[in-house]
C-alpha cells in the first residue's frame, strides 16, 4: 500500500513532549500531502503548532476521525481508509483553549468486485418484458447502490434492455444480458423462444369481499394443448374505482407480485394479469368492513397524584376478581383494587418500595404470587420484589431479589414457576420461584450483536417472546423444546428485526388461518414543541408491525397498524382482535381476522377507540394509554395519567333503516 | 484545502464556571453578587432546572427543561456542567438503548444543539478550563463489574475522540486547575485514576484500600475526585468506608485520611482552598472542613435525605446542595452560607436531584 505522504513534522508520533511549556499554543495547521485517498491506502497527517508570536511549538498533539471505523486515524497521524466517501481529519492541543484544525478528505471507494442479477432463466418469450435487478458488491464487501449500472444486449434484435434492466425480447434467438458496472460485468444468456401461451385466465377466488380481505389472484398461462406454461411471466396489476375518490386518498387497493390483493376502500376493483400477448382480468366488489362496535364505560380506579404504569388482572384464590397497577417517576407504590363487580373497583391495599418505578406487574397463573419491577431505588440497588397475593387485601412481601439485578428491572414475566426479569436492559434473568420465599437465579440470555438491549419479554407456551429495539424479536425456548431450551438454558429459535428498529413490545398469535403471526410494537419519542413543560402530556410516535412467522425461519412482515400522530406501546390479543394502547391515541381495538396484509388502520379493521379523558388527571384531560388486557369480557386497561379503566365491547347493532 | 475550522470559544467575562467549582473556576465578576444561577439535573423526573439564588431573598426556579426524547420513559440525566465559556452546558443522560448519551445545550435559551451516543451509563461530565473537550465517564451502575471507560468528546464536533478503560464504575471526575490532568474514582476497585489531558492515556493509578482493608470488593469504594484550585491535591470521598481522602499530587500518595460522617459523596472546594465541602449521602448532612487543618468545622442536616452533588460559588461564599429525597419525594436544593455555616435557602425540584453545576454570578 502506498505511502502517499512521509512528511512529519512535529515526529514520528503525536504524542510528542511538552518542551515549550511557556510558550501557549494559539494555533495549529493539519496538513497532508494529498485530500484523496482510496481505501487501504495510508496517508500520514501533519500538524504544526504555533504561539501567539508564530514560533512554531514543540507540544502534543492529538488526531482524530470524524468516523472512526470507516475512517480510522491513528494517534501518530496515519489515515487509512477502510470505506470511501467524504470524511474529515480533525487534529487538537487538548491542552489549549481553542486550538483545533481540520481538513475534508474525498475517499475513492473501492473498485467493484462483483455484480449479480436476477432473476434469471433459461428461456424468454418473445414480447415478454422483465425487470432484472442488479446487485453491485465492491473490494470491501460493502453493497454498492450509488455505482451506475448499465444494461445492455448483445443481439438488440433479439431482446433490447433499457436503463431499469427491463428486458424485451422481440425476436427468437440467444441473447446475452449483461449489467456492467465500473469494470465488473453480469451477463446472462436467454433463450427466446416464441410465445408459447395459447390462454391467459384469472381467478380470484371470490368476487366480492370487504375491505382488509386478503384475495389470491391466480393467473395460469396455458399453451395450445393445454399445457401449464409454468415460467409465463406474469405481470399482476389493478385499475381502481373506489366508492371514495376524493383526490389525495391513500392508493384505495393494492396487489403484489404474488397476487395478494388488499383494498382498504370500498369500490369495484379490476386485478388484471399481463403476459405476453395476453391479458386477464377479474373485477371484484369491495364493501366497507363494517366491524365498529361501541364502547361502554364501565369503571375508573383514578389513581391522578401520580403516574400509572402497567397493569394485570387475576382472579384470586377466592374466586373475587382482583387487579395490580404500577406506578411511574413516582414513589415506589403498586396498588391492589377488588375489580370483582369493574363498575365500582375498590383500592385493597398498596405497597411502597424503595422506587420511584415500578413500571411492571406480573401474577401467577395460580393467582398466589405477583412480582412487581423496581427502578429508582435511593441506594441503587433495584431488582424486583415477589409478593405474596393469596390475601390481595393483605399482600405481603415474600421476598426481594437484586442479586445481580440492581440495574432497573424494566419487566417481568411469571411462566411456570419462574420469572422473566429485564436486567439492565442488556439480558434477561430467569429467577426461579418454586418457593417464592427463596428466589433464586437459574438462567440468564443475551444477544451478542454490537450494542444490543432489551426491553421487554413475555412467555407463551415454553417460547419467551423478547422485544430486542434494534434487535427486532428473539423467540427463545425456555421450556417449549423446539430447541431443548429450558429455564436454565434458554436457546434462540428465530429472530426478525424490522426497518424501524424500535422494537418495544411482541405478542404472537396463532390466526385461525393456520398463519401464526407476531405483532411487533414500536416505543419512539414524539414530535416536540418548544415551550413543552411539565404538565402538559408527553407525545410518542411508532407503530405496530405484523411478522408472519409461519415459517420461523423465513420470517416475512406483511402489515402494519399505525394510528397517525401517536405512538404504540403494550398490546393484548385475544379472539382475533388486537387490544392496543397507543399512548396519546387512546386504545384501540382492531380486527385482525383472516390473512393480514397492508395498512390495517386505513381497511377499516378499528373495531372501536375509547379516549380516556379525566378532567382530574394527573395531567387533565389527556389519554396516555399504557397498556391493555381483556378479562372476563370486560377490557382493562392502565392509564398513564389517570389509573386503572374498565370498558365493554357493546354488541354489534345493526340499525334498521 | 478545505478546513472546517473551530467555533471561536468566547472567554464569558467575570461569569461561567465549571460544575463542581473548585479547580479551573473563573473569577467572580466585579462588585457585589446579586444573585447566582446555577443548574440541577433530576435523575427521576428528566428534567434539569435552572435555579437563581438571590443573595437576601432566596431561591427561585427560573426554568424547567425536559430532557430526553421519550417521555414514557426515563432516561436518567445525571452529570451536569457548563462550559468554561459559559456558552453551553452538557448533560449526561444515563439509560438509552442501551447506552446513555451526552447532550450539548446551549445556555441562555436552553436548547439542544448536539448529542453523541456514550456507553454504558456515563454519569459525571466535566470540561478542562481551556474547554473544548469533555470527560465523561461510563459508570456502568448496573452492569457486570467489568473495567470501563472515559469517553473523550470534542465538543466543536460532538466526535468522541476516545475512550480510555480505566476501571470498573468510575465516577466523580474532575479537571485539574491547570486542565493537564483529570482525575476519577473507581468504585468497585478502590482507586483514584490520573489521565494525562495531551495523550488521553492513564497516567497513575493509586490505590486508595485503608491500610487494614482487605477481601473481595471495595472498602473505600470512592465516588469523588475533587483537585484543590492549587493543584497540590485531589480530596477523594470514600463512600463505604466513611472517610475523607488529601493525595498529594506531586509524588501520589495520601497524605491525609480522616474519619468522615457517613457515605461522604461529593466534594467542592472554596476557590482559596480552605473549605472542603462534603455531602454525606447517608447521613443526608453536608460536612465542611478546614482544609489546612483536617478538622471539620461544620456538619449541616440536609433538606431530606440522600444528599448528593455540591458546587461552590466563584467568590467562595456560598455551597449549592442537591438532596435527591427517596423514593416519591422531591428533590431540593440547598444553599450554604459558607461563611456562617448554616443552611439559608431549600428549594424543592424533581425527584432525585443530583448533577449541579455553576453557571454564572450575576451582579
Amino acid at each position: 500500500m502506498p505511502i502517499r505522504n512521509c512528511l512529519i513534522t512535529l515526529g514520528l508520533l503525536g504524542l510528542l513532549p511538552l518542551a515549550l511549556a511557556a510558550q501557549t499554543p494559539v494555533r495549529i495547521e493539519l496538513s497532508s500531502a494529498t485530500l484523496s485517498a482510496a481505501v487501504g491506502d495510508r496517508v500520514q497527517l501533519t500538524a504544526q503548532v504555533f504561539d501567539a508570536d508564530g514560533n512554531q511549538l514543540d507540544v502534543t498533539v492529538r488526531f482524530y476521525s470524524s468516523a472512526r471505523r470507516d475512517f480510522p486515524i491513528s494517534r501518530d497521524g496515519v489515515l487509512q481508509p477502510a470505506r470511501g466517501g467524504e470524511f474529515v481529519a480533525f487534529v487538537r492541543v487538548n491542552t489549549a483553549r481553542n486550538v483545533r484544525d481540520s481538513l475534508v478528505f474525498n475517499i475513492d471507494f473501492p473498485p467493484v468486485r462483483e455484480v449479480s442479477m436476477a432473476p434469471t432463466g433459461e428461456r424468454f418469450f418473445v414480447g415478454a418484458t422483465v425487470r432484472h435487478q442488479s446487485t453491485v458488491i465492491d473490494a470491501s464487501g460493502a453493497v454498492r447502490n450509488d455505482v451506475p449500472v448499465t444494461w445492455s444486449t448483445s443481439d438488440p434484435g433479439v431482446a433490447s434492455v433499457d436503463r431499469f434492466g427491463r428486458l424485451t425480447a422481440h425476436r427468437e434467438g440467444m441473447v446475452t444480458l449483461s449489467a456492467r458496472a465500473e469494470d465488473v460485468s453480469a451477463s446472462h444468456r436467454y433463450r427466446v423462444v416464441a410465445n408459447p401461451i395459447a390462454t391467459l385466465s384469472l381467478t380470484m377466488g371470490q368476487d366480492s369481499a370487504r375491505t382488509g380481505d386478503v384475495l389470491h389472484a391466480t393467473a395460469v398461462a396455458l399453451d395450445a394443448r393445454g399445457q401449464r406454461v409454468e415460467d409465463a411471466p406474469i405481470t399482476y396489476t389493478l385499475v381502481s374505482n373506489a366508492a371514495d375518490s376524493v383526490v389525495g386518498q391513500y392508493p384505495p387497493a393494492e396487489v403484489d407480485q404474488q397476487g395478494l390483493f388488499v383494498a382498504q376502500n370500498a369500490g369495484e376493483y379490476t386485478i388484471m394479469a399481463i403476459t405476453p400477448g395476453h391479458v386477464a382480468q377479474q373485477t371484484v366488489l369491495i364493501t366497507n368492513r363494517f366491524v365498529t362496535q361501541e364502547v361502554q364505560f364501565i369503571g375508573h380506579a383514578a389513581v391522578r397524584d401520580v403516574k400509572t404504569s402497567d397493569l394485570w388482572i387475576w382472579e384470586g384464590i377466592d374466586g373475587r376478581d382482583y387487579a395490580v397497577t404500577g406506578t411511574h417517576g413516582a414513589n415506589g407504590t403498586a396498588y391492589f383494587w377488588d375489580v370483582t363487580d369493574p363498575s365500582n373497583p375498590e383500592m385493597i391495599d398498596s405497597i411502597v418500595v424503595d422506587a420511584r418505578t415500578v413500571n411492571d406487574v406480573k401474577v401467577s397463573e395460580d393467582g398466589r404470587v405477583a412480582v412487581i419491577s423496581r427502578e429508582g431505588a435511593s441506594n441503587r440497588r433495584n431488582g424486583l420484589l415477589v409478593l405474596d397475593v393469596t390475601n390481595p387485601r393483605d399482600v405481603k412481601i415474600h421476598a426481594e431479589f437484586d442479586d445481580g439485578l440492581t440495574g432497573g428491572v424494566h419487566n417481568v414475566f411469571i411462566y411456570d414457576d419462574h420469572i422473566y426479569a429485564i436486567n439492565n436492559g442488556r439480558r434477561f434473568d430467569v429467577i426461579n420461584i418454586e418457593d417464592p420465599k427463596n428466589p433464586h437465579r437459574v438462567g440468564r440470555f443475551e444477544l451478542d450483536t454490537p450494542g444490543h438491549g432489551i426491553h421487554d419479554v413475555w412467555v407463551v407456551d415454553g417460547i419467551a417472546y423478547t422485544s430486542n429495539w434494534a434487535d427486532g424479536v428473539v423467540l427463545v425456548d425456555v421450556g417449549n423444546g423446539i430447541k431443548g431450551g429450558s429455564p436454565s438454558n434458554p436457546v434462540e429459535i428465530a429472530r426478525y428485526s424490522d426497518f424501524d428498529g424500535a422494537t418495544h413490545a411482541a405478542f404472537p398469535y396463532k390466526s385461525p388461518t393456520g398463519r401464526f403471526y407476531i405483532i411487533m410494537g414500536d416505543e419512539r419519542g414524539g414530535a416536540r414543541f418548544d415551550g413543552l413543560q411539565s404538565g402538559t402530556p408527553g407525545l410518542m410516535a411508532g407503530y405496530m408491525h405484523f411478522v408472519d412467522f409461519t415459517d420461523p425461519l423465513h420470517p416475512v412482515e406483511v402489515a402494519r397498524y399505525e394510528v397517525p400522530e401517536a405512538g404504540s406501546h403494550n398490546m393484548w390479543i385475544e379472539d382475533d382482535k388486537l387490544y392496543a394502547a397507543f399512548y396519546q391515541g387512546g386504545l384501540r381495538v382492531v380486527d385482525i381476522s383472516g390473512e393480514l396484509k397492508g395498512n390495517l388502520y386505513l381497511q377499516g379493521r378499528e373495531i372501536a377507540r375509547y379516549m380516556a379523558y379525566d378532567p382530574e388527571g394527573f395531567v387533565p384531560n389527556s389519554p396516555m394509554t399504557w397498556g391493555p388486557q381483556p378479562y372476563k369480557g370486560n377490557l382493562f386497561f392502565a392509564e398513564f395519567y389517570s389509573g386503572l379503566w374498565a370498558v365493554k365491547l357493546q354488541p354489534r347493532v345493526k340499525l334498521t333503516q | 484545502m478545505m478546513r472546517i475550522m473551530a467555533i471561536a470559544a468566547l472567554l464569558f467575562g467575570g461569569a461561567g464556571a465549571g460544575a463542581g467549582a473548585g479547580a479551573g473556576a473563573p473569577p467572580a465578576p466585579q462588585g457585589e453578587p446579586e444573585a447566582y444561577l446555577f443548574y440541577v439535573a433530576s435523575e427521576s423526573e428528566d428534567e434539569v432546572t435552572l435555579l437563581r439564588f438571590t443573595v437576601g431573598e432566596g431561591l427561585t426556579i427560573e426554568k424547567v427543561i425536559p430532557v430526553g426524547v421519550l417521555p414514557a420513559e426515563i432516561e436518567g440525566p445525571h452529570g451536569v456542567y457548563v462550559d468554561p465559556d459559559g456558552l453551553h452546558w452538557y448533560l449526561t443522560l444515563g439509560h438509552g438503548f442501551p447506552f446513555g448519551s451526552l447532550w450539548k445545550y446551549e445556555t441562555g435559551s436552553d436548547t439542544a444543539v448536539g448529542r453523541i451516543e456514550l456507553g454504558l451509563f456515563p454519569s459525571t461530565v466535566s470540561v478542562p478550563p481551556v474547554g473544548g473537550l469533555a470527560f465523561a465517564v461510563n459508570s456502568n451502575f448496573y452492569g457486570d463489574p467489568e473495567p470501563s471507560t472515559i469517553s473523550i468528546i470534542d465538543l466543536a464536533s460532538m466526535i468522541e475522540i476516545e475512550r480510555t478503560e480505566t476501571c470498573t464504575m468510575p465516577h466523580g471526575s474532575r479537571f485539574s486547575p491547570d486542565g493537564l490532568r483529570h482525575y476519577s474514582t473507581c468504585m468497585l476497585d478502590d482507586m483514584l485514576v490520573e489521565l494525562d489531558v495531551a495523550t488521553l492515556d492513564v497516567a497513575r493509578r493509586l490505590d486508595l484500600s485503608p491500610p487494614s482493608g482487605s477481601g473481595a470488593g471495595a472498602v473505600c469504594s470512592p465516588t469523588w475526585a475533587m483537585p484543590a484550585s492549587s493543584g497540590e491535591y485531589v480530596y477523594v470521598a470514600c463512600n463505604k468506608s466513611h472517610e475523607l481522602l488529601e493525595v498529594r499530587v506531586e509524588d501520589w500518595v495520601i497524605t491525609w485520611r480522616i474519619p468522615a460522617p457517613t457515605a461522604p459523596y461529593n466534594i467542592a472546594l472554596t476557590p482559596d482552598d480552605e473549605k472542603i465541602v462534603v455531602t454525606q449521602k447517608g447521613s443526608a448532612e453536608v460536612s465542611v472542613w478546614r482544609r489546612s487543618t483536617g478538622e471539620r468545622i461544620a456538619l449541616i442536616p440536609s433538606a431530606r435525605k440522600v444528599t448528593h452533588g455540591v458546587v461552590v460559588s466563584p467568590d467562595g461564599r456560598y455551597a449549592f446542595v442537591t438532596v435527591e429525597g427517596i423514593g416519591g419525594e422531591r428533590g431540593a436544593v440547598d444553599v450554604i452560607d459558607l461563611l456562617d455555616l448554616r443552611r439559608v435557602a431549600t428549594i424543592d425540584v424533581g425527584k432525585q436531584a443530583g448533577g449541579i453545576a455553576f453557571w454564572k454570578v450575576v451582579s
